[in-house]
């Protein structure tokens, strides 16, 4: 009897222990090198110079330079410059998910798994740490996240009798109601893919019906851009466009705010950082008026969603610190101060910032302008549902502009989407041989 | 007989047609003009709902202006000084460069200059992305990225001004003085800088206003030479500020109102030195014409 | 003596001397170190691959660059043509003492050349977006729909537009420099002998003005060759094809597609193209002039 209760008893103990081991934060590193002072490109809101001095308190040994080079493609340029240079690369600099392959595959990278990366795989919501890796090698840490959710105008859905879709079929239907009774005045919503790099936008829908367009294999490459659910996904939206249920502004220009605070425009597709942007953006009258809910789905799957942008921080093969540079990297991302700092501008891929008491309080202005919603909430659970089967290609900035062209032909009827998926698809592949790479 | 006749053309019906038509090129012309004028007095509400061909009111020029200016530390006064730095040395570098290569040209006769000269005029078509890249990498190598050397010293190379300046020195400077001169003893150099410049006067001020105008247009080799913000021309910096506006990534620091009045800021000192200075730049084209 | 003649003959270099530094500096050597790297193939920051003339090879089957050329070259055709033909117009009326207004109208079409180029793009680029256009009112005036002028495609006739407003002026200013070089005793002479203005204009004014209008083709071309500023502002407004003008191209080439050493030989074959057709064009005018 005793050596039973005995056994229970360490059982317990481990077990307790075990678990709490697991419940408590993995301790971030410590650094125990000489003072070095490394420099830092970003244009992320919310990492700033509070944040940056917030780190030298907790690391003194470790002095950073930050400046913001520009945001997006202008800093990616002078990387791409920077490196082929061969000088005049910083050591940490933000880089979006999409674009990590193609500084990856030109050797831009460090890999930071020797410096105990993957130790602090835990910390991060999975999908992201798998668009960090490959293998196990660690090119970045990430940061924030875009997951789907969907936006829509109350007042107008009101107005119209219009019902909250939750799935794709239900979306076509209010479109074309929506069309029909407001005598083309009103859409449901934009065809956010036009542009360049807003093929990001489709893109992240049709990760959001299980549907990718490369996968890497070892060193082999296969690129599947006019697959079956990349066809359904792209036609199901090229058919509301073609219809004019969608209307086709370019996202962020001037017209493309005023069209959903004049009423024109009755939702959108909503990435977690957007909300912020629609809060700042549109007109007064709209405050309290909008509503945010899932994104609708497709029949026979369980709840998915995509993502749409979000960055990470990287360390370059010219940093002379990279140990450093590393340690400053996972901080900015997985401390507590840091993320929730951040918080109301980035929406954290770190599990420290989703579980933060401050995501879900409700009497920010963002959340006010959704009528009080705790609208972050929506975002978690879109976020831990994002598929993880899901890679971006080494020659992204070909796609982008590329797929912009295909996309606009498509729009302006001189080709049929599944066209247009081809011809991507095929000019591509041949671009993408020719600079040597190994797809199929 | 003859008067009436004049008198009869000049208010005919033909001419008010054409009078008519040259008030609508105006407007063509002036519509930008106007168009910034009155949307850099606006608010960001007032800009989207307002009538475009007109003021609104309360006026916001003094709002939107405060605003640009003191955006970042005044950092668009900064690109200004930065515009006069690089155009002002360029102009004078310029200036001086191609006033002595042109006075060579004109007053000279040395082996291979007519193939050089070819070869010069030739170099004035070179597209800027053939020298851009290789430059950047020069610049790198001699560590001048991110100075202002960097935009300076190439584009004190000007094919098209050595040009000009060859034709103001055949035009005002006869060879018989040179010769005269040279009987008197004095050596090419004094010609050349005590007689020579102020006959070419009116030439040098037309390379200068040419390399200035040119110099402050310049976009494509500071945004492949420079990284650091403080050191952009105000074209650059007003196009990364429009780009940031116009693809939502300002974040709200920069809004539509105050970057119109920014865009009004860097067209208002040009405009003024064009109308103060347009009688050298005519001069410079009519001599161009003339031995074009 | 012979020092004095040597001393003598080495004068007109040093006068040269500044200039042909520079020339070498920042002509001469990146032209020929771009050309080194237009014979190499590389992906990243891997050791290079000589491959000789394969990007030149290349470049002459390549739909972008080709599109871009053929792009440019129907630019220069009707863009071109409108503006000449505009600031002939133009230089004619403000040549014509009979005329009203010539000098203000002189000043007026001259001032968009004041403004430079990329600020134009910025201008233009918002006024030809629907919420901030000054052509609503106008459009809707006439009872129209406001075009969408920055749609792929009406983008080529948008920058046509651009263009043309920045240069009328200036190529106008050009003819009527022309046109006041021409001794007024040829009109008086052409009157007496009972010419109408119609005929001065075809018989003496034009022909008499053809090296100024060559000298504005001239820039003309090698402003659409160059073409680069316009397109890239407009980039962040809308799309832009990256086969627009060659000079997009081969940057989105070199600096968004990280592939420098095809952008260095696309740079290369049109350094040479427009060195070639500028030398025939000089040479041509100059055998003129003798």
């Amino acid at each position: 009897m005793k050596k039973f209760s005995m056994f229970i008893l360490i059982t317990s103990l481990v077990v307790f222990f075990g678990l709490s081991l697991y419940a408590d934060n993995v301790q971030l590193p410590v650094y125990n090198g000489s003072p070095v002072t490394i420099t830092f490109w970003s244009w992320a809101p919310g990492i700033d110079q509070w944040t940056i001095n917030a780190f030298e308190k907790a690391y003194p040994n470790i002095k950073v330079k930050w400046t913001d080079v520009g945001s997006g493609e202008a800093e990616y340029s002078k990387l791409l410059t920077a490196l082929s240079a061969g000088s005049g690369a910083p050591d940490v600099v933000q880089i979006e998910y999409q674009m990590l392959p193609t500084f990856i595959s030109y050797g831009g990278l460090v890999d930071l798994s020797k410096y105990g990366a993957n130790n602090y795989k835990s910390l991060f919501v999975p999908w992201t740490w798998k668009q960090v890796s490959q293998g196990n090698a660690v090119y970045a840490i990430p940061q924030d996240t875009g997951p789907y959710a969907f936006a829509y105008n109350k007042a107008i859905f009101d107005k119209y009798g219009l019902t909250v879709p939750k799935t794709w079929d239900e979306y076509a239907a209010d479109a074309q109601k929506l069309y029909e009774a407001s005598n083309g005045k009103v859409v449901l919503g934009n065809f956010d893919g036009v542009g360049v790099s807003q093929i990001s936008w489709l893109l992240g829908l049709i990760w959001a019906a299980g549907g990718h367009w490369w996968v890497l294999n070892g060193n082999t490459w296969t690129q599947t851009i006019n697959s079956t659910i990349s066809q359904k996904v792209t036609n199901f939206w090229g058919n509301l466009v073609n219809k004019g249920y969608m209307s086709t502004i370019t996202p962020w220009s001037a017209d493309w705010f005023p069209a959903m605070s004049n009423g024109k425009v009755a939702s959108m597709i909503c990435p977690a950082w957007m909300p912020g942007y629609l809060q700042e953006n549109l007109s007064k009258e709209n405050a309290g008026q909008w509503r945010i809910v899932p994104l609708p789905q497709w029949p026979n799957m369980p709840f998915t969603s995509g993502n749409w942008g979000g960055s990470t921080d990287a360390v370059t093969v010219q940093s002379k610190n990279p140990e450093a540079a590393f340690i400053f990297a996972l901080w900015i991302n997985a401390s507590e101060e840091s993320c929730n700092h951040f918080i109301g501008y980035l929406f954290p891929a770190s599990f420290v910032g989703l579980d933060s008491p401050r995501m879900h309080d409700t009497t920010t202005p963002v959340d006010q302008f959704f009528g009080g919603q705790d609208i972050n909430q929506i975002f978690i659970d879109a976020s831990k549902a994002v598929n993880t089967n899901f890679e971006w290609a080494p020659w992204l900035n070909y796609i982008y502009n590329e797929a912009a062209k295909d996309i606009s032909d498509a729009i302006s009827k001189k080709i049929s989407w599944t066209q247009a998926l081809d011809q991507l698809q095929n000019s591509s592949l041949n671009y993408a041989q020719n600079q040597g790479f190994n797809v199929k | 007989m003859e008067d009436k006749k004049i008198k009869k053309s000049f208010y005919s019906i033909k001419s008010m047609i054409f009078l008519f038509l040259m008030f609508v090129a105006s407007a063509y012309f002036l519509l930008p003009l106007f168009w910034i004028i009155i949307a850099s007095s606006k608010s960001n509400s007032q800009l989207f709902s307002t009538n475009p061909l007109w003021f609104a009111f309360p006026l916001n020029f003094v709002n939107n202006f405060v605003n640009i200016s003191s955006l970042f530390n005044g950092e668009i006064w900064r690109w200004f000084l930065n515009s006069i730095i690089y155009s002002g040395s360029i102009s004078i570098g310029t200036t001086l460069i191609s006033s002595m290569a042109g006075f060579a040209f004109s007053k000279y006769n040395f082996k291979g200059k007519n193939v050089l000269f070819f070869a010069i005029i030739g170099m004035i078509m070179v597209p800027s992305t053939a020298l851009v890249l290789p430059i950047y990498l020069l610049m790198h190598g001699l560590n001048l990225i991110n100075t202002y050397w960097a935009v300076i010293l190439p584009s004190l190379v000007n094919p098209f001004t050595v040009y000009l300046m060859r034709v103001f020195w055949m035009q005002e400077f006869p060879n018989e003085l040179l010769d005269a001169a040279r009987i008197d003893g004095a050596s090419d150099f004094r010609v050349f800088f005590s007689i020579g410049l102020p006959l070419v006067k009116g030439g040098l001020a037309t390379v200068a206003l040419f390399s200035f105008v040119g110099a402050w247009n310049n976009f494509f080799l500071p945004l492949v030479v420079l990284s650091k913000e403080n050191l952009y021309p105000l074209v650059l910096g007003l196009q990364v500020w429009t780009s940031l506006v116009t693809t939502g990534q300002s974040q709200g620091i920069i809004t539509y109102g105050p970057l119109l009045m920014g865009v009004l800021i860097s067209i208002i000192p040009l405009i003024f030195a064009f109308m103060l200075l347009r009688k050298y730049w005519q001069y410079g084209l009519s001599a161009g014409a003339l031995k074009g | 003596m012979k020092i004095k003649i040597r001393l003598r003959r080495s004068i007109p270099f040093v006068f040269l001397s500044p200039f042909l530094i520079l020339l070498v500096l920042f002509y001469v050597l990146p032209l020929v170190y771009g050309f080194y790297i237009s014979l190499f193939r590389q992906y990243g920051l891997r050791p290079p691959i000589f491959i000789g003339m394969g990007n030149y090879i290349k470049a002459f089957t390549d739909i972008g660059f080709l599109t871009s050329v053929l792009t440019m070259g129907k630019f220069f055709l009707i863009q071109g043509s409108i503006m000449i033909g505009l600031a002939l117009l133009f230089a004619l009326y403000i040549d014509n003492e009979k005329n009203h207004l010539r000098g203000l109208f002189r000043m007026v079409y001259y001032i968009p050349f004041a403004i430079p180029t990329v600020v134009s793009g910025i201008l233009w680029g918002f006024m030809y977006s629907k919420s901030l256009s000054p052509f609503q009112s106008i459009f809707s005036l006439v009872g129209l729909l406001h075009p969408d002028f920055l749609s792929s495609g009406n983008l080529f006739w948008s920058i046509i537009n651009i263009v043309t407003w920045e240069w009328t002026g200036y190529n106008m200013i050009i003819l009527y420099s022309g046109l006041q070089t021409i001794p007024r005793e040829l009109y008086e002479a052409a009157y007496i002998d009972g010419a109408g203005n119609f005929d001065i204009i075809k018989y003496i004014k034009l022909p008499l003005l053809i090296p100024s209008i060559i000298l504005a083709t001239i820039f003309t071309v090698i402003g659409s060759f160059q073409l680069f500023n316009e397109p890239f502002v407009l980039q962040s407004m809308t799309y832009v094809s990256p086969h627009l003008t060659p000079n997009l191209y081969i940057y989105i080439t070199a600096f968004n597609y990280g592939n420098f050493n095809f952008a260095a030989a696309m740079a290369m074959i049109l350094a040479i193209v427009t060195f070639a057709v500028s030398s025939i064009f000089i040479r041509y005018s100059a055998l003129e002039e003798e």
